[in-house]
């Protein structure tokens, strides 16, 4: 049989001839930039890997610098994120089962609220019949009627009706108003009900209970996620340009350009531009001016975490599980030890529309008002909480958020148009996969992205 | 309305931009499997790391059979046997081919990519 190299493990290559010795610009060094660039270079690509960060993972970001390293960005690698683990495999980068969440109370107002006394709580809102489901498991409730069962579906014409205001669908579908502030009090999938998708929302939890199905469980890389993309550069035959931040990208019947801010310009026969669109919306592309308005109205999903080392368990005196649900300024509290120590991590993780008072504020101030609300929850953690490192990914003009979301009216039309390669200028990164969301959905595009290129050449 | 647009700023896009060079010599079956299967399938015949069954020996298996891979239900309860009309139809579209399989896949191939790749795999042999 033939050959078949592993995609990460060299610069093997095999049966190229026509794509060998074509130049290829990848503008991004995140999974999906990475990913693009190693399958090029395999190909016989001569790759050149642009990245205006200092270092290389994009939205992927360990804090090497806090006790117990924990994750600015993402976080999770799905038992089904074949092309992650394959990656990680091949690269000799190990995976782990990650340090478990601790268990999470309620703050409802000024009301704390022990989990198990959550159903029958007086501060609990919910309505008779809803009131034993968790905050944070009530949006689950869209998959017991979930009309995306397949992984196109959100594209299906029979299904853009539900293309609508999800505020709108799951009020339609008898969500109660107290579950619909809930919700949006903390919803990892829109900034707010009303401009996040009701699509979108079933595209996400179908692929969530694929995920959480019996013999799936998560993983982490053992020694930070981002080891993964410092792997996969580490075998690019040409190093990932650090600090250079693309311009322009000026397209010529027979040739592409790309200028970069330090004065450099790269000559390339395709580009891929594979980077959030905050940011790609920063380069001038010369594109159609329609084009570049829609990848502008594309929203990112706002965060803002404070990554705090807890010296002592200050919450089991009073009983407290160590993490926490609120439904006011400090959103959701995650807390895991850190394995063999006595320290644990706790991410303080504040999103949607609720970050844009804290995105007023510079970093001290935005900080400090963080931890007045924490003080107030729970006064002994005042003794014992250093602050490890503020990310406000919203802020962050490379990033503009966390992941994109989908307004109503774009999960189902607009996305396809987004992707779609405009001569010689591809595009990848988590906003243009289909079938995933994550890490996996990056390493997804760079794969699509790739095969477009190769087919250029050929 | 921009949004509503998209299909008439493509077609001008797509006469304004630079024309792309036409294909002479296409993406071989080996190098479609590469980049569009690899992470997830080997071309072995036992199990190792990767999430999906290995494809050695395709050519006239019946489905869901490799011994101690978890498979949906859903394909446990076909009857299909692996052959060029058959993997051409589950490469395409696997949720259409087999509703409510495990694999969460896009093709991003081409209808002439697609026939190419599903008769590289058939003639195959396992490792």
């Amino acid at each position: 049989m033939a050959s078949v190299a592993a995609p990460f493990a060299s610069a093997q290559k095999a049966n190229s001839s026509a794509v060998e010795g074509h130049k290829v610009v990848v503008i991004g060094a995140g999974l999906a930039g990475l990913n693009a660039a190693l399958i090029l270079q395999r190909w016989g690509c001569e790759v050149t890997v642009v990245e205006a960060r200092d270092r290389v993972g994009g939205r992927l970001w360990t804090l090497d610098h806090v006790p117990g390293a924990p994750e600015a960005g993402g976080n999770v690698i799905g038992s089904n994120y074949g092309r992650v683990i394959h990656g990680a495999h091949v690269l000799d980068v190990p995976l782990r089962a990650p340090a478990r969440t601790l268990p999470n109370d309620y703050l409802i107002g000024d009301h704390r609220i022990l989990r198990r006394h959550w159903a029958t709580a007086a501060a609990n809102p919910l309505p008779d019949g809803w009131r034993s489901i968790p905050p944070e498991r009530l949006l689950a409730r869209l998959n017991e009627n979930n009309p995306l069962l397949a992984t196109r579906a959100w594209h299906r014409a029979d299904l853009m009706a539900q293309d609508q205001p999800a505020e709108e669908g799951l009020r339609a579908m008898g969500f109660p108003e107290a579950a619909l502030q809930l919700i949006n009090a903390n919803n990892s999938y829109g900034n707010n009900l009303t401009e996040t998708s009701l699509m979108s929302l079933y595209r996400i939890l179908g692929e969530l209970g694929r995920l959480s199905g019996p013999e799936l469980a998560v993983m982490e890389v053992a020694d930070g996620n981002m080891r993964l993309p410092e792997a996969m550069a580490s075998k690019l035959q040409q190093p990932v340009w650090l600090g250079e931040q693309a311009l322009q990208v000026r397209q010529s019947p027979k040739e592409v350009k790309t200028i970069l801010a330090s004065g450099r310009a790269v000559e390339a026969d395709a580009v891929i531009l594979a980077l959030p669109l905050p940011a790609l919306s920063r380069i001038d592309l010369q594109l159609p001016p329609d084009r570049m308005a829609l990848m502008q109205s594309v929203d990112y999903h706002k965060v803002v975490q404070l990554h705090c080392v807890i010296e002592e368990p200050f919450w089991q005196e009073g009983g407290w599980g160590g993490s926490w649900w609120t439904d006011g300024l400090l959103g959701r509290i995650f807390t895991r030890p850190v394995p063999g120590t006595a320290l644990h991590n706790m991410t303080i993780w504040i999103n949607g529309d609720d970050c844009d008072l804290l995105n007023k504020l510079d970093a001290n101030a935005c900080t400090e008002r963080i931890l007045q609300a924490l003080w107030q929850l729970a006064p002994a953690a005042k003794e014992v909480t250093t602050v490890g490192h503020l990310v406000r990914w919203s802020v962050d003009p490379l990033a503009g958020g966390s992941w994109a979301l989908w307004r109503p009216a774009q999960a189902g039309q607009s996305h396809d148009a987004i992707r779609a390669p405009a001569g010689r200028l591809f595009f990848a990164g988590e906003h243009t996969a289909e079938a995933y969301r994550g890490m996996e959905a990056a390493m997804e595009s760079g794969e699509r992205a790739a095969l477009e290129v190769l087919r250029l050449f050929t | 309305m921009i949004l509503r647009n998209w299909r008439g700023w493509l077609t001008v896009l797509l006469f304004s931009l630079p024309q792309t060079p036409s294909a002479a010599e296409p993406l071989s079956g080996e190098q479609l499997f590469a980049v569009a299967c690899e992470a997830c399938h080997s071309m072995g015949g036992e199990l190792d790391h990767r999430i999906g069954p290995p494809l050695g020996g395709l050519r006239n298996r019946q489905a869901a059979t490799v011994a101690g891979y978890s498979y949906s239900k859903a394909l446990l309860n076909t009857t299909w046997t692996w052959n060029l009309p058959t993997v051409v139809a589950w490469l395409s579209d696997p949720d259409g081919a087999v509703p409510n399989n495990a694999m969460n896949y896009v093709n991003a191939l081409s209808a002439t990519e697609t026939q190419r790749l599903a008769e590289w795999l058939l003639q195959e042999a396992p490792n």
